[in-house]
């Protein structure tokens, strides 16, 4: 089914004064795969929010212009109609399920239009069988990881077989291995001769997919290529644009080629449970922390967590990788204190360790940024308050209530009160997710200042291009164990090999 | 053991209506079927939990309540008898919430000819429920890293401040998922127009029969006695 949108203008206020969309046009044939990509904020999410009804039907702002499917122009029709042609999956995989078993998720966009019960059972078992989710059947939603879920929520919807799927920054929750899985999916439905419309950040799974990638800025598209036309621009003409790089390959030598050395593997001794250690006294680090007994478990058979010692150096970014439901993030809660028994949560505490949670939304509690710093701290200190907020480029912000800040600002925020309350171990979770590149320079940046002062970071990421701009080391970890360790310089291919299996 | 809906909604009204009983045995008659059909389910631990806590605060309030402790025990006495008076109700909605599927309780609605503006609210209700949980279990952890603590001299000094610390950071955030929630409904057809069909069977069955029957002899018994 076509899709287009004529000199669509959209606010989300009362007038076109402030649009977000201007006089925007985009024609989209049916069977195409198009990618809307650009820098946070410039509207690409609005356009995918025009063609599956949330605009004008749930989002109230301005609107002029039309936007055509087929031949219907979507203010004529009602959600339930628009939702018969357009299937809509979205970036938090955390709140787009209405029920509670995988079961009914599967079956309720079918049981909304009516379609009569034993077709249901058909076209479930069919998307069941497409998407090899047999071993999903009948489990709570809430037990489901990240990738899974997501990989559900694309099931069901193809269930109801529309005509158009549009999804929003679909992969910002994923690792690398679901990240494939995904691009399958959406060959899946390109093979099929579906219309896929995907807002992303990260461009590289979609470069064997997408037909079109369009580049939203200042409200239209200035820019439109063919994957292969933007990567022969090179990785500078995209960076230049706050695009995230196209090819990891390229991402690779790029890096590789900066590196300035020849590769070299640095020497690995046998570790606790088979596992490769990378040998620290060898490389010369003054100084780390060592974190012992990291364990875990809901059931005593079933450790989610299992781990003896981990080693982190003073003064660098260690990045934390393996799959989603690895158990990076219990062995975050319980290096900060927030699992565990009781023994491991004073240890914790004395030590001094901080989690930056993914949202941070969770961890900011008074009315003014500087209140947030003062909190962990004595009141009297309010030099040093400001003085750390000085650091993160904050002070401007300190009378701010810091719900009224934009993301980047509120990371920082939250890392000056862990800092205010005398951590100098930050562990952070996903920090990058969801965010171009421009702001991940900028995190990034926060991150080796962090560093720089002395403090030992490690952070759970997915992102490669995160990691080999930040970090020094890499720790992999896969079912709750510790796998390995090793020295990120010299084994930049080696980490995008392991990220990828 | 699976019940339909309304045999869970009708259990839920009387042992909501039963804890404001008199003798507590009526209420206590209610726990018992509560309890054997959570049992059904498998959750021994809720229903072990269950008792410990129900039993304690009713031994507790029996043992004080003839004391002459003057007006902060009265106020410790008070909350005990608000307690154990209302797990019951905790305890019926935990077990209609924890079994009822959506779809199921979505047709069940639909054929009691109770409308879609009706229902669809509830049904987001339901479900909003588990994931406020998980939200307000983030915010303890954070406020655990920062030292802020339910039993410290802090919260001792200014309570309110504890109170805000935790319901700021909860609001913005179910806020954002009620609206996400929202979203993906409507975006995937739910409508107050168009007539749903449902892929689950509900229907009553023997043990629906046995579930009315108790509740309703309990019903009875109690307006016997007044």
């Amino acid at each position: 089914m076509n899709i287009s949108l004529k000199n669509i203008s959209f606010s989300y206020f009362d007038s076109l004064d402030d649009a977000i969309l201007k006089n925007l046009n985009l024609e989209v044939r049916s069977g195409e795969c198009v990618v809307l990509a650009g820098e946070s904020g410039c509207g690409k999410t609005t356009i995918s929010k025009l063609i599956n009804g949330l605009i004008p039907h749930y989002h109230s702002g301005t609107m002029d212009g039309d936007v055509l499917l087929g031949d219907k122009n979507t203010a004529d029709m009602t959600l339930a109609e628009i939702s018969r042609v357009v299937g809509s999956v979205f970036q938090n995989p955390r709140s787009q399920f209405f029920n509670i078993d995988t079961d009914c998720e599967l079956a309720f966009g079918c049981e909304n239009l009516g379609i009569d019960p034993e077709d249901i059972k058909l076209r479930v078992e069919n998307v069941v069988r497409e998407f090899h989710l047999e071993h999903l059947l009948g489990r709570s939603i809430f037990n489901l990881s990240g990738g899974e879920k997501q990989k559900i929520a694309c099931a069901s919807v193809s269930a109801t077989g529309p005509e158009i799927f549009v999804l929003d920054e679909p992969s910002a929750n994923l690792d690398l291995k679901t990240i494939a899985d995904l691009k399958e999916i959406v060959l899946r439905w390109k093979k099929a001769g579906k219309t896929v419309i995907i807002v992303e950040h990260r461009l590289y799974y979609l470069r064997d997919v997408a037909d079109r990638i369009c580049y939203v800025k200042d409200g239209q598209i200035s820019h439109e290529w063919t994957p292969a036309e933007l990567e022969a621009k090179g990785p500078e003409y995209a960076t230049n644009l706050g695009l995230r790089c196209l090819n990891l390959e390229q991402l690779r030598e790029g890096v590789v080629r900066q590196a300035h050395q020849p590769c070299k593997v640095p020497e690995l001794v046998e570790g606790p449970q088979g596992s490769k250690v990378l040998d620290l006294a060898k490389q010369s680090i003054a100084k780390s922390i060592v974190f012992t007994n990291l364990t875990f478990a809901y059931h005593k058979k079933h450790p989610i967590l299992d781990i003896d010692r981990l080693e982190l150096q003073c003064g660098q970014i260690t990045a934390l990788i393996g799959h989603n439901g690895a158990g990076k993030s219990t062995l975050a809660q319980v290096l900060c204190g927030l699992q565990g028994s009781w023994r491991q949560k004073r240890v914790a505490r004395k030590r001094g360790t901080y989690l930056i949670m993914q949202d941070v939304n969770h961890q900011l509690f008074t009315e003014s940024v500087l209140d947030e710093v003062l909190l962990g701290m004595n009141p009297q200190n309010k030099e040093v308050a400001l003085e750390i907020l000085d650091d993160l480029n904050l002070k401007p912000f300190a009378s701010e209530h810091p719900m009224s800040l934009s993301g980047g600002q509120k990371q920082r925020v939250a890392i000056a009160s862990g800092i205010s309350s005398g951590c100098d171990v930050v562990v952070f979770d996903e920090p990058t997710s969801g965010l171009d590149y421009r702001q991940m320079l900028a995190v990034s940046a926060t991150l080796k200042k962090l560093a720089a002062d002395g403090r030992t970071l490690l952070v759970i990421t997915h992102d490669p291009e995160f990691i080999l701009n930040s970090c020094q080391s890499v720790i992999r970890m896969e079912h709750g164990k510790f796998v390995e360790q090793y020295l990120l310089s010299g084994n930049e291919q080696l980490l995008v090999k392991m990220m990828q299996l | 053991m699976k019940l339909d809906p309304r045999t869970k909604l009708f259990l839920a009204v009387v042992a909501n209506g039963m804890i404001f009983t008199a003798p507590l045995v009526y209420s206590l008659l209610m726990v018992v079927v509560t309890s054997i059909l959570l049992l059904l389910e498998g959750k021994w631990k809720f229903v072990c939990t269950f008792f410990f806590v129900y039993l304690g605060a009713a031994f507790f309030f029996d043992l004080a309540k003839n004391l002459d402790i003057g007006t902060s025990g009265t106020i410790v006495l008070a909350s005990l008898f608000l307690m154990y008076r209302i797990m019951p109700a905790c305890a019926v909605l935990y077990y209609v919430i924890t079994t009822t599927k959506v779809n199921e309780f979505l047709a069940c609605m639909s054929r009691m000819r109770i409308s879609n503006k009706v229902t669809i609210p509830l049904i987001v209700m339901i479900r909003f429920f588990p994931t406020v949980f998980d939200e307000s279990r983030a915010i303890g952890n954070a406020m655990r890293m920062r030292g802020i603590r339910l039993f410290s001299l802090r919260t001792l000094k200014s309570p309110v401040a504890f109170l805000e610390y935790r319901l700021v950071p909860l609001l913005v955030s179910i806020t954002k998922i009620g609206d996400e929630l929202s979203i993906a409904a409507v975006t995937r057809g739910l409508s107050a127009e168009t007539k749903r069909t449902c892929v689950a069977t509900i229907g009553f069955r023997w043990v629906d029969f046995v579930v009315w029957a108790y509740c309703i002899a309990v019903v009875v018994m109690f307006l016997l006695r007044n």
